[in-house]
């Protein structure tokens, strides 16, 4: 019973708001903006829930003193400090700003960051032309890094000046963008789709089940 | 020594880089920068917008991206200011609240733009899909009141604004997959106009949506934001950090150059 009830309401859920696409009867969007509506209100509750598993997961790796179990001190920290401002003075308040700015900008930002040091070693690592492939996909990303900031133009117009256009490596890379990406891009979606429909055919049915959890 | 170059010690790598960065930066250097077609699109297409339209500005993004998308959440709003386009700011992002409300004080400091009338920022919602279905019957049915907790219906600004139906152009600003969100819902489902801002990492995605015009113009990254930097003619941070960008993907281009040759050499003696 535990999973035929949860099972029901996504079959007849899913089914409803199907129907409502393909019903412009006012009755049937009346429905529809219902529905939206009360999954409005159902939504904030997953922000509560996600809330809890993370208070729990902490907990009990603080217990369990498993490897690193200090840094999840830090999380409890960063909790109750944005929690004690942000809910009882809302996140209007100058020192809900301050720690946000201050604290949450620097470090995310710091965070990120860190990729352009490690996209720079990969690249130098992994670049090499071994194959045709590799070879391709090694020119195209040349072309693109270089078309993607002003040195590449500048180059371009400094050296290839005698040649009829300007700014070409701009060009080649717009190119790249609007031929090759797109086209590559445009099955990708399409297979994604594909995939997605199937998927929700199978949510809908019941035959999909792993979102219930147990892994059945 | 043909080793050596094949495997530079990443340390060394991690130095160039910091290098790379540190000196442009103390020693600004300034290349001519050339506006691509999607980014020309967008601006274009806002100063089609008569006076006294309006603008939504989705603040999709955490501080991981505001140095990419920041620069164009500055320019798109001046611009606005400027021509008295209405924005109405919002975020389907948590982290986007603050930084949204923090971005909006500091340019209409600099404009002098009026709360309530110029813009209003709605704050954030969770739910991204239900969000955007839910403001394309009715704005306040999603967001009651408007950041500060005041009422929308005490606001000027959305007094004649119900729904998608009154708004211009939406601008999404985002650093994951929420402009596609806004696409297959507001765009598909309301016909509702919509351009993006976008990432580096995530350029590549929005073509097909640029092709088929469901995306009216696309601010590419970065190098994007200068674009439009230049297009208004305030030139800022999204100019002084594509040319210190310039130096980097050189440093990056040339590292694969030597990697390469001393990878051929290398398999040439082999052989």
């Amino acid at each position: 019973m535990r999973r035929q009830v949860p099972l029901i309401f996504c079959f007849v859920f899913g089914i409803v708001m199907i129907l409502t696409q393909f019903i412009p009867h006012s009755s049937s969007q009346s429905l529809y903006q219902e529905v939206i509506g009360w999954a409005l209100i159902i939504t904030p509750f997953a922000l509560i829930l996600s809330s809890l598993t993370l208070i729990q997961t902490h907990l009990t790796r603080i217990r369990r003193r498993v490897e690193h179990w200090q840094y999840s001190i830090f999380v409890f920290v960063g909790i109750l400090g944005m929690v004690v401002i942000g809910i009882p003075f809302g996140p209007q308040n100058p020192v809900f700003e301050w720690l946000f700015n201050n604290i949450q900008v620097p470090m995310d930002a710091t965070m990120f960051s860190l990729l352009a040091f490690f996209i720079a070693s990969a690249a130098y690592r992994a670049f090499r032309a071994r194959t045709f492939e590799a070879s391709l996909l090694l020119i195209t990303a040349l072309l693109v890094m270089l078309g993607n900031v002003p040195v590449g133009d500048t180059i371009w117009n400094s050296l290839l000046s005698w040649l009829p256009w300007d700014n070409g490596t701009s060009h080649m890379k717009q190119w790249i963008l609007d031929n090759p990406n797109l086209s590559a891009r445009r099955g990708i979606i399409l297979g994604v789709s594909l995939g997605a429909i199937s998927q929700s055919i199978r949510i809908l049915l019941g035959i999909e089940r792993s979102y219930l959890g147990g892994g059945d | 020594m043909l080793e050596k170059l094949m495997n530079i010690d990443r340390r060394i790598v991690f130095i160039l880089v910091a290098l790379a960065v540190i000196i442009p930066t103390l020693l600004p250097v300034s290349m001519p920068i050339s506006v691509s077609e999607p980014t020309q699109k967008l601006y274009d297409y806002i100063e089609a917008i008569p006076a006294g339209g309006t603008l939504m500005l989705a603040f999709d993004y955490g501080p991981a991206s505001l140095a990419e998308l920041n620069p164009m959440a500055r320019a798109i709003l001046k611009q606005c200011f400027e021509k008295d386009v209405r924005v109405i700011a919002l975020t389907l992002y948590a982290v986007g609240t603050t930084m949204g409300s923090t971005l909006i004080q500091e340019v209409v400091a600099e404009t002098g733009a009026v709360d309530g009338e110029d813009y209003v920022f709605l704050g954030y919602r969770p739910g991204y899909e239900l969000v955007i279905l839910g403001m394309g019957k009715e704005i306040a049915s999603v967001f009651d009141t408007d950041f500060n907790g005041k009422p929308l219906s005490e606001i000027p600004l959305m007094q004649n604004v119900t729904n998608y139906d009154q708004i211009d152009l939406l601008v999404d600003l985002s650093a994951g997959s929420l402009t596609e969100y806004w696409i297959t819902y507001a765009n598909v489902q309301f016909n509702q106009q919509i351009a993006a801002g976008v990432t580096g990492v995530i350029i590549s995605q929005m073509y097909p949506y640029l092709q088929t015009g469901q995306l009216v113009g696309l601010i590419p990254g970065i190098a994007g934001a200068a674009e439009y930097e230049r297009l208004i003619d305030a030139p800022a941070k999204g100019t002084l950090w594509i040319n210190i960008e310039s130096f980097v993907h050189l440093l990056i281009i040339g590292l694969v150059v030597i990697g390469n040759i001393a990878f051929f050499v290398h398999r040439g003696r082999e052989e």
